[in-house]
């Protein structure tokens, strides 16, 4: 069995393997290298600042179902500064991923010349630049306070972070918002959709969810987290867990319905290029996948209450995140008569393995139960 | 719920007198008493009948419109092309959002087992029936012929036809009608065993008859509570999704349609965050002086109205993030239609009704971030009016002058309520107010069984933590 | 086996719900099986003790929901493929995504319907007259006392026995049932 502490150095050669291996794409065929890693990271981005918003969310509202994933989600939120590392290489490759950085294609398009106050380079560096100062911050305050109620047991330190959760979620909100549009819609610059924040949002916060459930069933088979990580937690995570699943396909369809519905011009391209051909097996294996047979199963109790069951459907959960991400991105480049790559792979393991590395190391390096706000609650859930 | 279990975190600091959801020293006794006598023995209180007098007076004017709406016609209103849709729309989005607070207490709470949603859901749940009928009158009465509202409803019919399943509109039929039913369903069950109570309680004959018929027999059997539980459960996890959907149902009449301003993908969750944030609005404008006037600060506490006040302040944010990206999505789209839609609602002869709903839904709003205002009773009530006025301008705005400028010059222009538009407006709040007055005299406005089941967990122990019914204080 | 047809029962009453559920834990253990317990509200492991475990509910509501998903797309199917196809948007005959609102709402309806009927009928409700009722003391089981009832029909039933061994469970009182 892997254990947590000889995790970082086997991921950190998976990660260097896979990152090699994207280098030689990315002099040797740039064309589909860029595209790859962009996806790749904006999968292991929205893992990260994915969990800063459960966190944040979870020391607003509270509740025994966050205790469980608390650490293992904080570990993912200190990832986002090596996720800034790894975005400025996408600076060099904005020509190869973005038809508005092109002056002559935009100069002979109307639309283009019209957005192309929002959409420039140095606009889209600044902003870029802008959000993860802002991700940064807010992960670095809520774990280093969170922490710290560990260490000291200052009784303020929750209520800095509770103060601080309600505008961070704020700020949460509109930087990734923001960052949708820039990153992923601006991939299709005539194509525009009003729901596609919360979309994003949606999906990363499912994302964090289903690694986190996954994550802690691995580590709950030991103390301590095996104290707090009961079938009550997993209960109560396995609703969570379907909630967010209902949310997803509620967003997923309600676009979906009204641009099929109003089959205007600028809006459905987005759909047909990815309901034909080969996409549309895809879409149609989110449909079972990614919603069906999750929403199915979270229904029944012995299934949320089990950590195996549990942690499996989360497992595929976030496989059917990995290919969701994939039909949003990838079609985009469709035209130019780019598909499924060899160095998808590398780049997602690559980024994945550093990702890996970081996150347990960090995991490793604090206790994986929050012991200060289980306070009172401790003894109960010791022999709970 | 019996399924709690296990730490609750509200609990695990010392006793808090603004913390608690009830005030110490009830026993079960003094919980049923006290809740049954507003029903049963209080005298009414003079305001009651002022009240309902006001009321019922509203409802005559919603009676007189109504009926000189079917002996003239629909163009007694302001609407005309290119505005059809006028006040019949928007108070319908209006009332149907503000029902959906009663589905969300009574539903999502209980799933996300918010004990405090106990001494509120009663009179939240029966205030969305109410609001969901004076929501159902109007699409009804802008049929023109409303006697022939069965065209709406799927049957073979010798006209060989059906209703259209690709407009939102036959999607709307289905939504309010699954809605009405199992919002009653809901209530109803709920109040079951409250009839009982108030079958056992009640002195005089007439009164012991009626409640016992509607109570069924109920006697509290073990056997019935443990089905009871499971039945109230699963309603809750299946209201909680339908609730959702109206509003979404509702957005769609707008979204399905190409007009610029209303078919935006946004629409369905921010109709239905913005149906909450004014559900919640109307919820704090009936509790607060619902509980001064009938002393209920014991079953109603800040602690309901400082989360009440959150869940306003979230839902509302998300709602200025609506208004947010349809601003910057006209923009960016690029599309002159969409950018000259937004130009108009800004500078356009109704600038003045969006910057006030601006400030109502968003500014206005930001006050609650401060604890000292969300448990100032009176600024909290009237940050709740403000809110209630700028949902119903936010609904106006959406309707009006998404409609009123046509993709061509030519067809513009301008819509003008006419009297009979105010006077079946504030005849529907007559309705009800006067369905609220009756409700709050002829059955609990709080749930008396939750409210028991809630004593054993409420009372302050050392260490905090839930407890067991064994810890329970003993009644004499 | 009890001879007397002029008793439907014996009824105990209690003043807390713990002291209620441990006289119904004894008195199953006892061996007393046609019981019922009565309480203001829904008392946690009460069912349990008077030997009730599982609801049926679940399983009817799943199968209602079924039952209206199914109804609904069969009538659109019906209607708009079948029986009265037309053409509008340029949307086929066969509109699926536009049947989903609908066929949701079905779903609900019915699951909801069955939730409450189904709940109903499995508790004999309504149900216009019940013997406890002839009990004064029994209107308070809806205020703040707590009800154990043994039936006479139970084969361990004895007027003398049972009523000493429910007044030895610490009963505040015990009254006898007419049916």
């Amino acid at each position: 069995m892997m254990k947590l502490e000889t995790l970082p150095r086997r991921a950190v050669s998976v990660g260097l393997a896979g990152l090699s291996l994207a280098l030689i794409a990315a002099f040797g065929d740039p064309e589909h290298f860029w595209p790859s890693y962009l996806f790749a990271h904006l999968f292991w981005l929205g893992l990260s600042i994915g969990s800063a918003a459960v966190v944040m969310l979870h020391h607003l509202t509270g509740g025994r179902w966050g205790f469980a994933i608390r650490r293992v989600l904080e570990a993912g939120a200190r990832t986002i500064p090596l996720m800034a590392v790894l975005f400025v290489p996408i600076f060099f490759g904005l020509s190869h991923l973005y038809e508005w950085t092109h002056a002559e294609v935009v100069a002979a398009d109307e639309v283009l010349r019209h957005k192309s106050r929002y959409l420039n380079v140095p606009f889209f560096s600044l902003r870029a630049v802008l959000y993860f100062v802002v991700w940064i911050a807010l992960a670095h305050l809520v774990t280093k306070w969170s922490y710290g109620q560990d260490r000291t047991g200052d009784p303020r330190l929750s209520q800095r972070i509770r103060t601080l959760a309600g505008p961070g979620l704020v700020l949460y909100g509109g930087t990734i918002t923001f960052a949708a549009v820039d990153w992923v819609m601006s991939l299709e610059p005539h194509w525009y959709s009003t729901i596609y924040g919360i979309k994003f949002i949606l999906g990363q916060v499912l994302t964090a969810f289903a690694a986190a459930i996954l994550l802690a069933a691995w580590l709950s088979r030991t103390r301590p987290l095996s104290e707090i990580a009961t079938s009550d937690a997993f209960h109560d995570l396995g609703n969570l867990l379907l909630a967010f699943v209902m949310l997803w396909a509620y967003v997923t369809f309600s676009q979906f319905l009204i641009i099929w519905s109003g089959n205007l011009p600028e809006e459905i391209p987005w759909y047909l290029r990815r309901t034909q051909g080969r996409w549309e097996v895809v879409a149609g294996l989110m449909v079972v996948f990614h919603f069906l047979i999750p929403f199915l199963l979270l229904l029944s109790r012995a299934v949320k209450r089990n950590v195996r069951t549990l942690a499996a459907l989360s497992g595929m959960i976030l496989i059917m995140r990995v290919v969701d991400l994939y039909w949003i991105i990838m079609p985009a480049f469709e035209e130019r008569g780019i598909g499924l790559h060899w160095s998808n792979a590398a780049a997602f393991f690559g980024i994945g393995g550093l990702w890996f590395a970081l996150w347990a190391r960090e995991a490793a390096r604090h206790e994986l139960i929050p012991v200060h706000d289980l306070g009172g609650l401790g003894e109960r859930a010791s022999h709970g | 719920m019996s399924e709690e279990k296990g730490p609750r975190v509200e609990m695990a600091t010392p006793f808090d007198p603004r913390a608690a959801i009830l005030a110490p020293g009830h026993t079960y006794a003094s919980i049923t008493d006290k809740i049954s006598a507003l029903v049963l023995t209080r005298r009414t209180p003079r305001g009651w009948f002022l009240g309902f007098t006001i009321a019922f007076l509203l409802l005559m004017l919603l009676l007189f419109t109504a009926a000189y709406l079917l002996a003239t016609g629909v163009g007694i209103w302001g609407v005309t092309v290119p505005v059809g849709w006028g006040f019949d729309i928007i108070n319908f989005v209006w009332w149907i959002g503000i029902g959906h607070a009663g589905t969300l207490i009574s539903a999502i709470l209980l799933l996300l087992r918010q004990r405090w949603r106990t001494s509120i859901n009663r009179f939240a749940e029966a205030m969305t029936l109410f609001a969901v009928a004076c929501a159902g009158l109007y699409p009804l009465l802008h049929m023109g012929r409303p006697w022939l509202f069965y065209w709406l409803l799927p049957y073979p019919n010798t006209m060989g036809t059906w209703p259209q399943p690709r407009s939102p509109l036959v999607w709307d039929v289905f939504a309010i009608t699954t809605y009405a039913t199992v919002s009653f369903l809901f209530w109803f069950i709920g109040l079951i065993p409250d009839l009982a109570t108030l079958r056992d309680r009640a002195r005089r004959r007439f009164w012991r008859i009626l409640y016992g018929f509607l109570a069924m027999g109920w006697r509290g059997s073990a056997r019935h509570w443990a089905r009871y539980e499971m039945a109230y459960l699963l309603l809750a996890g299946l209201a909680t999704p339908l609730v959702v959907s109206v509003h979404t149902v509702v957005s769609f009449d707008f979204a399905i349609s190409i007009i610029p301003g209303w078919h935006a993908t946004i629409f369905p969750p921010y109709f239905v965050a913005g149906a909450i944030y004014s559900g919640f609005a109307m919820v704090v404008t009936l509790a607060i002086p619902l509980r001064k006037f009938y002393e209920l600060e014991d079953f109603i506490t800040m602690k309901h109205l400082d989360n009440m006040a959150k869940i306003m302040l979230a839902t509302g944010l998300i709602v200025g993030y609506g208004y947010m990206m349809e601003a910057f999505m006209a923009w960016y789209s690029g599309n002159p239609y969409e950018r000259y839609m937004i130009l108009n609602r800004l500078r356009g002869p109704y600038a003045p009704v969006y910057w006030a709903l601006l400030v109502c839904n968003v500014g206005v709003l930001q006050a609650l971030w401060s604890a000292r205002v969300r448990r100032n009773v009176r600024a909290l009530f009237a940050i709740a009016l403000v809110v209630n006025v700028g949902m119903w301008l936010e609904r106006f705005v959406i309707v009006v002058t998404s409609l009123h400028r046509d993709f061509l010059p030519s067809s513009w222009g301008m819509y003008r309520p006419t009297i009979f538009d105010w006077t079946m407006f504030l005849g529907s709040i007559g309705l009800f107010l006067t369905l609220m007055f009756l409700f709050i005299r002829l059955l609990p406005v709080i749930s008396i069984f939750e409210m028991r089941a809630l004593l054993p967990e409420t009372a302050p122990t050392p260490g905090g933590g839930t407890m067991r019914p064994a810890e329970a204080p003993t009644t004499s | 086996m009890s001879e007397r047809t002029d008793l439907y029962g014996l009824l105990a009453e209690f003043d807390a719900p713990e002291k209620v559920v441990a006289a119904a834990q004894r008195a199953y253990a006892e061996g007393y099986r046609q019981m019922d317990a009565y309480t203001p509200f829904p008392v946690e492991g009460l069912a349990e003790a008077i030997g009730f475990h599982r609801t049926r509910l679940p399983m009817i509501v799943l199968l209602g929901g079924l039952f209206g998903g199914a109804l609904g797309y069969a009538l659109l199917y019906y209607a708009e493929v079948i029986d009265y196809p037309l053409i509008v948007g340029g949307k086929p005959f066969h509109s699926w995504p536009a049947f989903i609102p609908i066929v949701f709402e079905t779903t609900i309806f019915f699951a909801a319907l069955s939730a409450v009927l189904g709940m109903l009928a499995l508790n004999g409700l309504p149900m216009p007259y019940h013997p406890v009722f002839n009990v004064p003391r029994f209107a308070l089981a809806s205020r703040d006392r707590f009800f154990l009832l043994i039936e006479a029909r139970d084969p361990k039933f004895d007027r003398e026995a049972t009523r000493r061994f429910l007044e030895a469970l610490g009963a505040d009182g015990v009254w006898e049932v007419e049916p």
